[in-house]
């Protein structure tokens, strides 16, 4: 046999290439010919998207009559009375809206950017991008299916906006600002697709990473001046920023639908560059989308906050805490480096911190808005940002529950390992709720009986954590559940409720004072029984599955073989 | 790995039959890292048909990493590499048709079988005897029993075969292996060796990074030591270090 099939040149003994479009659709074909599902696969997906359309609609309708009930352009429900102080100077809702739009526009690009926007799958980038074919076959459909999701975004975005918002919201302007929201992602899809093709994303990612963190920030600090003051930041000029400009169309203004025009051609023109992406870039957002996906499938909030945030890191940290202690007894020496090492790798993270922080600033910039001052929704707001500060806070110990051995190296029995890394989560949640409490007191929203309360609720709110990040995994091995949004993993849902669940308990007696605005005595103890029960729901530690233990459908489990 | 028959190596060190061989890669104090941080010292080298580089060192001294940097697969923080004379740049047909490579990767096609992912390569290069390259590769590799087998059903070691299968269905003139004995068994190990170093003496340029000194020996023209010092060795030189740094390689 000869095997010297090397040559110098290569392409001698070779006929003409195959073109993108026909290796494209021969992988198709054939795995599409193997794959399970066939019509009935294609059945559910349409039922999945049409399943997916329809929640969306509902969710938005509800925003709208909420948002129109707040403005008084309809009858005010009990549940939506503000929970401002009276006499407390509002911002206006344009302002609120058009901060919103920024943020959001912010966290699109920044997202965008870090998953590509311009995606392919792993084996894609592996086996299709060293052909020597024209590669504009293969990115194609990557670019213009990418395009789905930040028009999607801005649509959901836009429509309940416009109509909330609009003075007169007709037909023709709800489209038309619907249109200019989606153009406008679009836009800035457009532009990370650019700095994807040409690069330096360097100065880019940290601006809409602090823009992020910033503007819902600048909410609230409005709203404390013009309190303090007694006086009225100008803010009009937010409106002009391009990322309002679709507020602009739903008020009446057709001249920001020029937006349409720039974003085609921004389109065009990373169209045209599609085959200058790098294999590097491509195979980069292509780790970097399986990556979401997985975060997706495993509904694990804090994965999918991690998969969409920059995932470069710096390999050396400043920060150094003492991990050996010489005085006391083996326990205690022991409890003390475990206590420095969760809080090193704590610190460590300083952008989950800062995310924490911005979580507790939410429900204050909520207050701060002229219609969004209602107490429910800054009840259900605070709950959603109490639960994913309570995922980030539980970083580390997900960590010590993926990696059980670095645990096991500790002279200390399970239950106490479980106390210790308890105590960070529980002090960081704690001086969690203190700010976001504080914030809105400050606010006019609540009351110091509130904010003790609230701290009373802290320690709870770590016990959560700690349910949260040692929750069980679903089971991978198992047959898949099969539901209307798809077969997913056995036990996932089950997984995806355990942790929120502890935060809603922890923090149940906060809310219902917040909504109904007095604290009675009683709500004291409550609160502080709740607590403790979280504390030992959230520090129990779980027996380990016996191999004969149970079987599918509660039947006895299979004998094991022999 | 037992003791192979090591062929004849071609001049290498500046005889009059290297001068007339055509350049391939050419490496310009290249500094290699990520971000602004080298991973090792500077680095250049020349590498002409019918030669095999080998990058030897200790885990962590960056040998992949100027393995990728060379075939433009990460950015270099300094320097140039030129293939046949011209930047190294993936999105260039002419360096696709030129350049097979194999990296650590472990990513394919759930549904496409082991025969499968291989036309795609033999024919995307525009082979006109697409099954008679399969069927001799999958001999080669020892796969002929898992044509039809799906990834997800074969070893660790069968999935490796298949991704160095890929790299030979294809023409090339220009082969970039890192750490090719990785997964394979001994006997695996020893054709792979004598069938590079066949084709190396057939005009293949070769690049490649291992562990294993008797593989390096028998398909190494010259060696390279990556680590914060770079130097230039003879395969025997790198072949010595290696066993030194790892008593159980091999």
């Amino acid at each position: 046999m000869s095997y010297s099939t090397s040559t110098s040149e290569p392409a001698a003994a070779h006929g003409p290439t195959l073109s993108a479009k026909e290796i494209r659709r021969y992988t198709f074909k054939v795995g599409l010919a193997r794959s399970e599902g066939g019509i009935m696969e294609l059945i559910s997906e349409i039922y999945t998207y049409v399943f997916g359309a329809v929640v969306l609609i509902v969710m938005s309708g509800a925003i709208i009559v909420g948002l129109r009930h707040s403005l008084g352009l309809g009858s005010e429900p009990a549940w939506s009375a503000s929970a401002l102080a009276p006499g407390f100077a509002s911002l206006e809702p344009l302002q609120a809206s058009a901060t919103l739009m920024l943020t959001l526009a912010a966290a699109l690009l920044s997202v965008q950017m870090n998953i590509g926007p311009i995606a392919m799958t792993v084996p894609q980038t592996f086996w299709w991008l060293g052909l020597p074919v024209r590669r504009r076959g293969f990115i194609q459909p990557g670019f213009f299916r990418s395009m789905i999701w930040p028009a999607a975004g801005a649509v959901a975005v836009v429509v309940p906006l416009s109509l909330g918002i609009g003075a007169d919201s007709s037909p023709a302007l709800v489209a038309l600002a619907t249109l200019c929201g989606a153009a406008l992602a679009l836009l800035l899809y457009g532009i990370a697709g650019w700095v994807q093709i040409v690069g330096g994303e360097r100065w880019l990612r940290p601006l809409t990473g602090a823009v992020t963190v910033i503007a819902p920030l600048s909410l609230v600090a409005t709203a404390l001046i013009n309190n303090a003051e007694k006086t009225r930041v100008d803010m009009s000029w937010l409106q002009y920023l391009p990322t309002s400009w679709p507020l602009l169309v739903a008020d009446g203004q057709l001249w920001p639908l020029l937006v349409t025009a720039v974003a085609v051609a921004m389109l065009a023109v990373v169209y045209a560059n599609l085959e200058r992406l790098s294999s590097a870039s491509l195979k980069s957002s292509a780790v970097a989308s399986a990556y979401v996906a997985g975060s997706v499938l495993s509904m694990d909030a804090s994965e999918l906050s991690r998969s969409l945030s920059n995932g470069s890191r710096s390999g050396h940290s400043w920060i150094r805490l003492p991990l050996v202690f010489h005085r006391g007894t083996l326990t205690r020496r022991s409890v003390l480096t475990m206590l420095s090492a969760h809080l090193t790798m704590q610190l460590r993270q300083p952008a989950t911190l800062v995310r924490v922080l911005v979580l507790a600033a939410i429900p204050a910039s909520l207050a701060s808005v002229q219609f969004l001052g209602n107490a429910t929704l800054i009840a259900v707001v605070l709950y959603f940002c109490a639960h994913f500060a309570v995922t980030g806070l539980g970083s580390v110990a997900r960590f010590a529950a993926g990696n059980p051995s670095v645990d096991a190296l500790m002279p200390l029995p399970a239950k106490t390992v479980r106390r210790v890394h308890y105590v960070i989560p529980a002090v960081g949640m704690t001086l969690w709720v203190i700010i976001c409490f504080a914030l809105l007191h400050v606010l006019g929203v609540g009351s110091w009986p509130l904010i003790i309360l609230a701290v009373l609720a802290g320690p709870g709110l770590g016990g959560a954590t700690l349910r949260a990040a040692f929750r069980p995994t679903p089971d991978w091995n198992m047959p898949a559940v099969a539901t209307a949004m798809g077969p997913i993993p056995t036990g996932a849902i089950r997984s995806f409720l355990i942790g929120p669940d502890l935060t809603l308990i922890s923090l149940l007696p906060v809310l219902i004072c917040l909504i109904s605005g007095v604290v009675p005595l009683l709500a004291f103890p409550i609160q502080l029984a709740l607590t403790l029960i979280a504390y030992a729901w959230g520090t129990k530690v779980r027996k380990p599955k016996k191999k004969g233990d149970g079987g599918i459908f509660g039947l006895p489990a299979a004998a094991p073989k022999r | 790995m037992s003791k192979p028959h090591k062929p004849a190596k071609p001049a290498a060190g500046g005889g009059s039959a290297t001068a007339v061989r055509p350049e391939l890669v050419r490496a310009d104090r290249l500094r290699v890292g990520y971000g602004t941080k080298p991973v090792c010292g500077e680095i250049a080298f020349t590498l002409r048909e019918a030669e095999a580089i080998a990058l030897v060192g200790p885990n962590g001294a960056g040998k992949s990493t100027v393995l990728k940097t060379v075939v433009g697969q990460l950015e270099a923080i300094s320097g140039t590499t030129h293939i046949r004379g011209q930047e190294a740049d993936d999105r260039r047909l002419d360096f696709r048709r030129e350049v097979a490579m194999v990296f650590d990767d472990d990513a394919f096609f759930p549904a496409l079988t082991v025969e499968e992912h291989l036309a795609i390569v033999a024919a995307g290069h525009g082979s006109t005897v697409v099954e008679d390259l399969i069927d001799t590769e999958l001999e080669f590799f020892g796969l002929t029993g898992e044509r039809a087998a799906l990834p997800h059903n074969l070893s660790s070691g069968q999935r490796r075969r298949m991704l160095l299968a890929a790299a030979f269905v294809r023409p090339r003139s220009l082969l970039v292996l890192d750490e090719p004995e990785q997964r394979l068994d001994t006997g695996m190990r020893a054709r792979l060796a004598e069938r590079l170093r066949s084709e190396v003496d057939a005009g293949l340029g070769l690049l490649l990074v291992t562990h294993d000194p008797e593989f390096l020996s028998i398909v190494a023209t010259r060696a390279i030591f990556v680590d914060d010092v770079v130097k230039k060795m003879t395969p025997d030189q790198a072949a010595l270090a290696i066993s030194s740094e790892n008593p159980h390689a091999g």
